[in-house]
């Protein structure tokens, strides 16, 4: 295992590396449901999981604990799929849903339902997306803007600009309707606690359709990085691709905001780490980023639960946390990767 | 109206001014030179500005007629309008001016200095740190202080920990800007976290905090905005000439013999001052800064750094975006900020979305 590290990233056996990420996952999942913020102690959890605990304790780890889990896993899966497809569409390893205002365009459109009074839980998932698929396009409108100098940072910039416009008018929204802005006050945190798990169905057939579509992409986009030209004379077509890939992106992200709120930074630190495991290659890289995805929220989950005791803090703020450093890793590397 | 001032040793002396242009002599060692078209274009601005002002100050829920407020304003009229005009509105007219012009010139000296016109204050997180102080005063996190001086201590250790985290300048500032923007996410993230661990009268309280707003704010803190303002617009003049290279190329800047570093710094020390003390009075209206340089930078057809023009414009806009918000829904107020944003958006998406063939500015 220690191997692993002499190897250079691209060489790396992705089957080993893709089942020791598992096993991470499957660790993760374990902590999830043992830790908590509430009085239910290690022991008495540990005892629940084994299969004695009262009916108080089962709710908790299996219930509570358990629900949460499984939220955080989608959110991770989706968000960091999403980050990995939005940055090799966008060659820029800082292409990110969070900074770059898809996840601000989908709360947008959920704050607009919300003020409108509408509250089914389907309704939010297909808005939220759409909110997400208008972000989107203005981030390919942001695209075209880069120009020649083809500046990662320009891109960055312009997201942040529109996501602080779409938070603008979102708080506009709220100025009128003191109930919406209570109940937004929790969600625009993003936190994967007291979700509803009925969601989750209701956000099963456009991750089929999002599997789909990365299927379709994931092979036009591997070429794509080697440049337009070759991808052309390899016989794609960059525009569909591109235009795919867009769709894909917006339902999952859409799909996750909708559950969880606004999270950031997790399509930023999850395929960084995964191009850091298994090297640039986006087949090998979107498979890595189904585990590492779950493994970074459901660990800053669980870590969000420990810190603040009795109190939670929300995992939004701590993905923040862990993201800024990564983000100011990849612009100081001394010559930030083109991808 | 020195807008395009190069002040130059009395050896090297220019004798004829280039076209549209005129020199003016201070003294035996200094010249400066005069762009013609800058003279004209900022007194434009500053009649615009004044019939603004009057027409905020006359406008409201007691309307008074413009006679009546020039009257007031030099010292005639009866009690009533002059308590009016002078008691509720001038405080608030006067804060609009300087927190319009301050956010104003700061984006202009930031836009200049990463050539690039996305970059204000606010993108690069200056504005959220502030805000998550103030709203970290407002909901008493034990801390005592006035949420303006917390504003105030957040914009100085947002810029602080960006320059630190950025390592030196590194090429175009640009790490400075990332590092500027993950800062201001974890500020807002920090933000959002305060807000939801209160009672909702708590965070309403916080609210203005977290918009922008101009209604009520703290008589002190205005005045002493007034006075930086007053003093970092001396400052950006007397550099004028030097921030002017900052279009050109690195190598080129170095090459016409000025210390790059040095500049930037000067421009950096004046946004902070400039956009600290700004939000200490108003709070996040960061949008000015990205609308008020861009006025400047049509009604100058892009040439020079419009110093002057972009702290009037900005000036004029906030002005008309609180008269606007403070009119068009009469009982009920919009923020600034709300106001600014609404207006600044469409623009901001046809800045992002159109071709641009002109280069970095």
């Amino acid at each position: 295992m220690i191997s692993w590290f002499y190897i250079p990233p691209a060489q790396r056996p992705l089957f080993s590396v893709f089942v020791s990420a598992l096993f991470v996952l499957a660790l993760c999942c374990f902590c999830s449901l043992l830790f908590g913020a509430g009085g239910l102690s290690l022991q008495a959890s540990f005892q629940t999981l084994l299969g004695n605990g009262s009916a108080d304790t089962q709710f908790t780890v299996f219930h509570l604990r358990a629900n949460r889990t499984l939220i955080g896993l989608f959110v991770g899966l989706t968000l960091g799929i999403a980050g990995a497809l939005m940055q090799a569409v966008a060659r820029n390893p800082l292409a990110e849903p969070g900074l770059l205002g898809v996840s601000a365009g989908s709360s947008l459109a959920v704050a607009i339902t919300l003020v409108l009074g509408a509250s089914t839980a389907t309704l939010t998932v297909g808005v939220a997306q759409f909110g997400a698929l208008l972000g989107c396009l203005c981030v390919l409108g942001v695209a075209r803007m880069q120009g020649q100098q083809n500046d990662p940072i320009r891109l960055v910039l312009a997201g942040a600009a529109l996501s602080s416009l779409l938070l603008a008018v979102t708080s506009l929204l709220l100025l009128f309707d003191q109930r919406a802005a209570d109940e937004i006050r929790f969600w625009v945190t993003g936190s994967v606690a007291g979700r509803d798990t009925n969601t989750l169905f209701s956000v099963l057939p456009s991750m089929l359709i999002a599997i789909i579509c990365i299927l379709y992409t994931a092979k036009p986009l591997a070429s794509l990085a080697l440049g337009e030209r070759v991808a052309i004379g390899l016989g794609h077509k960059p525009q569909r691709v591109r235009a795919v890939v867009i769709v894909a992106v917006a339902l999952l992200v859409g799909g996750a905001t909708a559950i969880a709120g606004p999270v950031a930074f997790i399509g930023l630190v999850v395929p960084f780490a995964a191009r850091a495991l298994v090297g640039p290659d986006i087949r090998r890289t979107l498979w890595l980023c189904l585990p590492l995805g779950p493994i970074i929220v459901i660990s800053a989950d669980v870590v969000s639960r420990l810190v603040a005791q009795p109190a939670e803090m929300p995992l939004g703020v701590l993905t923040a946390i862990i993201g800024a450093p990564v983000l100011l890793l990849i612009v100081r590397s001394r010559r930030m990767p083109t991808l | 109206m020195i807008n395009q001032s190069l002040s130059l040793p009395n050896n090297e002396e220019i004798t004829t001014a280039p076209n549209g242009h005129r020199l003016l002599s201070l003294g035996r060692h200094m010249t400066i030179l005069i762009e013609k078209q800058a003279i004209i274009r900022n007194v434009w601005l500053l009649i615009l500005l004044a019939i603004a002002c009057v027409a905020t100050l006359g406008i409201g829920t007691m309307p008074i007629s413009p006679k009546e407020v020039i009257a007031v304003l030099f010292g005639h009229g009866n009690a009533m309008s002059q308590f009016i005009v002078q008691d509720l509105r001038l405080p608030r007219l006067l804060a609009a001016l300087f927190t319009g012009a301050a956010f104003s010139l700061a984006g202009c000296l930031m836009q200049t200095m990463a050539r690039n016109r996305l970059a204000t204050p606010g993108i690069i997180g200056i504005d959220n740190a502030a805000m998550a102080f103030a709203v970290s005063s407002v909901v008493g996190m034990g801390i005592s202080l006035a949420p303006s001086v917390m504003a105030l201590a957040g914009a100085a250790t947002a810029t602080a920990l960006a320059f630190g985290l950025a390592g030196g300048s590194g090429t175009r500032g640009y790490r400075f800007i990332v590092a500027g923007i993950g800062i201001g996410a974890i500020a807002g993230a920090v933000t959002q976290l305060l807000l939801s661990q209160v009672s909702i009268d708590v965070a309403n309280s916080a609210y203005p905090w977290t918009v922008g707003s101009l209604s009520a704010r703290d008589p002190m803190m205005v005045s002493i905005l007034g006075i930086g303002l007053v003093i970092c617009l001396v400052a950006c003049l007397l550099f004028a000439s030097q921030f002017a290279l900052m279009p050109f190329s690195d190598q080129v800047i170095m090459g016409l013999g000025a210390n790059i570093k040095y500049i930037r710094i000067v421009a950096l020390i004046l946004c902070i001052t400039l956009t600290g003390l700004a939000v200490a009075v108003a709070g996040p209206v960061g949008l000015i800064a990205l609308i008020g340089p861009e006025i400047a930078r049509v009604l100058a057809r892009y040439r020079g750094i419009p110093l002057i023009s972009s702290a009037l414009a900005g000036a004029l806009v906030m002005i008309l975006a609180d008269l606007f918000g403070r009119t068009v829904l009469s009982p009920i107020e919009l923020p600034v900020g709300i106001v600014t944003a609404v207006i600044g958006g469409p623009y901001l998406i046809w800045i992002l979305v159109r071709r641009t063939s002109r280069t970095s500015l």
